[in-house]
């Protein structure tokens, strides 16, 4: 044979040849992967998932460790940011690939129940423990949809050296801001978010003269066709809120990082603000005082937010996800831990009643006067619309009556259409 | 022996080199195969199929030596079809549906939720379970009545039967094939829950299901489905759901949650030219995106361009010190560049509006006025863009050749009429593509926009969530997912295609133009 005929041969056979190495290498994978595949399917049915913002992570896991000496069922406690676990769960459980149980905030029901993601929870004689505000923020058409295990509430963040006595009324707010203003001891007595505006941290001016978003029914569900932002109230508030930008004693383009760190150089004496901001405030070793906010025509109301456990709908332990939830979170020792970790207002009225930290009783205080953030899915269709009807009187750019009327318009025609 | 004719001489015929080829394919098999079969364990069909047919296609160009040319186009239109064909269809068939909040889970998803849903009427029968296990993992329970104290037993395929209800169980229990089944402790029932919830146990008239460690009751499906009349029947009620675009309703307009997604044909795209919130800023939105992207483009040509002629000029002296320093806006990420311009012009505390406001007395209020905040995007979008149109230009500028201009010298042409009559048209010839390109990428630049001001201010007096800023793309998303107000990938799906058609009919156009150019030249 000659060289150049073999060499054709050659090629004619090594064409043949990736099958044959194929084969090879392939047959080990399915001569396992049978077996592998069904165990791989049932070990995640075993393997109970939950997906955990950082700060509860490690007594999570704490209470999961427990829970598999216990019952022998392994828990892979993941963490995933606050902030992205809604839309993930939306995005994951579909295509079957989501957790058991997920830590979420009380506003989220609406979305994720009528999109069908969530289990009702049957908290059995636990249903005590709990503050029954967290309990009613996690119920969603009559059934509890979450385990809370944290409260939060705005209220009234004053600078102590500026602020000797926090004020009790609206109008000795604005006195004390115009005095420290004039005095040019700050650039704003009072700091609010105005550039964007931020409905959620105006919710308590709204409220405090008489405006609601939906009306709250007796047993304490929203009545989504009575909207009440562009009511007499509503419309005072914005009102207020334009002649306190004239005055000066709102500026115009302030966020809420301005607000943050303006606060902490002490240029801004009062604000109304969360827990959240505790540990920047600590850190930042300026002298502050937490009050409730003060009173304009009657207490304003702020949101009260609620975090907690919800069960997915789509889980393959749904079962063992309950059991976890009810017998091993719900309980002084996970709760504490919880608590030591994340220090918001407890839901489980144990940890809550020692609670020895001054600012989050403050807090708690404030949160007493508040009511849990509507959760119904109409909720979700007011804050566009309201807060560019905020941006419009900051920016004076609209008569504040006619833009928080155009606004609840629109909101109106969303919501029913 | 001759070669075959279509197969070109040169050393790829190496024996080296094609055994290497053949390890590379075979190595890709290998991982498709994998790939594939783990596609099929999913239930993925098309997906898999999909894959092997691209697989055998590989293989087909890398052995068929008369497919040598396509070798080197192979990655590049595989990545074609997987990057660019495949979403375009994927969102094609989006926007035909109602995918999006509400309508999240697929219909065998959303019957299955209601077809497990059981309800426990109120004279049932609640027992204590004790469970029992085979070898190869079947289930046999036993259910005690602590009312009459009686006994049920039996497995998943067989009617419960009454057993002897005194005394303790035994380890051990038999079912009536003769199969063993022993005694699980009540601790390990747990973990195997969410296994016994979903077994039909039956007395003969009812389901009995445990509904929790030792527990189980006598209970009733809520729901039935006919797959037959695709009808769902409450079965407390005995109203009747038909499906309507995707949700179960009753004959009284009465739905269930949650919905499923189906097609619902052209709604979507009849919804972007019917509905009043959306039509009426759709033509602002549109005249300020091609502004918005035409003077992107001009402004930072302008700038790169005269940038790029000075530092052309061989005279100039620390060339590359300049070089590096009017570069590193290139360099640093857009997003805080955005960011770091937002503090500069802030009205209160920003140093760039202070600089302003001490020379002229005032300074524009860049986040709040209309037309000063388009101007502040195009400022910084200059400063963002310029960089790059510079890096070209310079190349550009150096592939003239320069005797044309030692010509123009000695015609006695200007500098100005040099640059105007020879530099500008010449450079033009090989920029203008870039320049289309950048045009395409500035009529989507939705993170400048967002980063900005989220397309604020407001337009007062309209009920749109459009703002004076916002361009065709984040028009889209605001429509499509709000703040927080759910998101509608269906319509935003319409809306893209619409975008894209727009482009793509301009990008056609300036393609067209860009040929006259060179025709000209």
């Amino acid at each position: 044979m000659p060289p150049s005929s073999l060499l054709s041969f050659f090629k004619k056979l090594t064409r043949l040849l990736p099958v044959a190495v194929l084969a090879t290498l392939v047959a080990p994978v399915f001569g396992q992967a049978k077996p592998d595949a069904g165990k791989a399917a049932a070990a995640k049915e075993g393997v109970l998932t939950l997906w955990v913002p950082k700060l509860a992570v490690q007594a999570v896991s704490n209470a999961g460790k427990d829970f598999t000496a216990k019952y022998g069922v392994e828990v892979s406690v993941q963490e995933v940011s606050f902030d992205s676990i809604r839309d993930d769960l939306k995005t994951a459980a579909p295509a079957g690939e989501g957790p058991d149980i997920i830590v979420g905030a009380h506003d989220w029901l609406g979305e994720l129940v009528a999109n069908g993601l969530l289990e009702p929870l049957d908290l059995g004689d636990k249903a005590a423990g709990f503050d029954p505000v967290s309990l009613k923020a996690f119920t969603y058409d009559s059934k509890v949809y979450g385990l809370p295990y944290g409260l939060e509430a705005i209220a009234l963040i004053y600078n102590k050296e500026l602020v000797p006595t926090p004020p009790a009324t609206w109008e000795e707010l604005k006195a004390l801001a115009k005095k420290l203003q004039d005095g040019g001891k700050v650039d704003q007595g009072y700091g609010l978010h105005t550039g964007p505006a931020d409905p959620y941290h105006t919710y308590p001016i709204f409220t405090g003269f008489g405006s609601y978003v939906f009306k709250q029914n007796p047993d304490g569900t929203y009545d989504p066709s009575d909207l009440g932002l562009d009511n007499e109230g509503g419309q005072e508030a914005m009102r207020e809120l334009n002649s306190m930008v004239k005055a000066g004693l709102l500026r115009q383009n302030i966020g809420g990082s301005d607000i943050d760190s303006l606060f902490v150089a002490g240029k801004i004496a009062m604000v109304i603000d969360g827990p959240w901001r505790l540990p920047d405030l600590r850190k930042s070793g300026i002298k502050y005082g937490i009050a409730k906010i003060p009173t304009m025509k009657q207490q304003p109301i702020p949101f009260v937010g609620a975090q907690g456990f919800m069960v997915s709908a789509l889980g393959k332990n749904k079962e063992v996800a309950k059991a976890f939830l009810v017998e091993f979170m719900a309980d002084d020792a996970s709760m504490k831990s919880i608590y030591d970790a994340d220090p918001r207002i407890p839901a489980w009225l144990a940890t809550q009643k020692a609670v020895t930290d001054p600012d989050i009783a403050a807090f708690a205080a404030s949160a007493a006067t508040g009511q849990p953030m509507p959760a119904i899915p109409q909720m979700s269709k007011v804050w566009t619309d309201w807060g560019k009807a905020l941006n419009l009187v900051f920016q004076q750019s609209e008569d504040p009556a006619k833009a928080i009327k155009n606004a609840a318009t629109s909101i109106r025609a969303q919501i029913k259409p | 022996m001759p070669q075959p004719p279509s197969a070109p001489k040169s050393s790829r015929s190496s024996v080296g080199g094609l055994l290497l080829r053949l390890l590379g394919l075979a190595f890709i098999d290998a991982l498709a195969l994998l790939l594939a079969y783990a596609l099929v364990g999913n239930g993925l069909w098309p997906a898999a199929i999909a894959l092997v047919v691209v697989t055998i296609a590989i293989n087909w160009i890398f052995l068929d030596e008369r497919l040598y040319p396509v070798r080197w186009l192979s990655p590049g239109l595989l990545m074609m079809l997987l990057m660019v064909v495949y979403p375009l269809l994927f969102t094609v068939y989006v926007a035909l549906t109602n995918y999006g909040d509400g309508h999240l889970l697929s219909k065998e998803q959303v019957v299955r939720q209601f077809t497990t849903q059981h309800y426990q009427p109120p004279d049932a029968v609640v027992y204590q379970t004790t469970v029992y296990m085979s070898a190869d993992g079947a289930f046999l329970l036993v259910f005690t009545d602590p009312k009459t104290n009686t006994r049920l037993a039996g497995t998943a395929d067989e009617i419960l039967k009454p057993i002897d209800a005194t005394g303790d169980l035994p380890g051990a229990l038999k079912d009536s094939t003769g199969k063993e089944y022993s005694k699980v402790e009540a601790m390990k029932t747990l973990r195997l829950l969410d296994r016994l919830t979903k077994i039909p146990f039956s007395d003969g008239t009812n389901v009995v299901q445990v509904t929790g460690m030792g527990k189980a009751s006598q209970r009733k499906p809520a729901y039935a489905f006919d797959p037959a009349t695709d009808q769902l029947t409450d079965n407390r009620t005995g109203v009747v759901y038909k499906p309507v675009k995707g949700t179960f309703t009753a004959p009284d307009g009465k739905t269930l949650s949650p919905g499923y997604h189906v097609m619902i044909g052209f709604e979507n795209y009849l919804r972007v030219v019917k509905d009043p919130n959306i039509r009426s800023p759709f033509l602002r939105v549109f005249v300020w995106t091609f502004l918005f992207a035409a003077f992107s483009v001009l402004l930072t040509f302008v700038v790169g361009l005269s940038m790029a002629v000075v530092l052309n000029d061989k005279s100039l002296p620390f060339r590359g010190l300049f070089r590096t320093l009017i570069i590193i806006p290139y360099a640093i990420p857009a997003i805080i560049s955005t960011l770091i311009w937002r503090g500069l012009l802030n009205p209160n505390y920003g140093q760039f509006s202070g600089l302003i406001k001490g020379v002229f007395g005032t300074s524009p209020q860049w986040f709040i006025d209309p037309f000063w905040a388009k101007a502040g995007i195009l400022l910084i979008n200059t400063w963002l863009g310029y960089p790059y149109m510079m890096l070209i230009c310079l190349g550009a500028l150096q592939s003239i050749p320069g005797d044309m201009f030692e010509a123009a010298d000695i015609d006695g042409a200007g500098k100005w009429l040099q640059f105007r009559k020879l530099t500008l048209p010449l450079l033009l010839v090989s920029i203008a593509p870039l320049l289309i390109g950048t045009f395409a990428f500035n009529f989507n630049n939705f993170g400048l926009i967002e980063a900005y001001n989220k397309g604020g201010p407001p337009i007062a007096g309209e009920a749109t969530p459009a703002g004076q800023t916002d361009i065709l793309i984040s028009y889209t998303f605001r429509l499509a997912f709000g703040s927080g107000a759910g998101a509608d990938y269906g319509l935003a799906s319409a809306i893209a295609l619409f975008i894209f058609l727009l482009v793509g009919g301009l990008t056609m156009l300036n393609f067209r133009y860009t040929r006259q150019l060179e025709e000209v030249t």
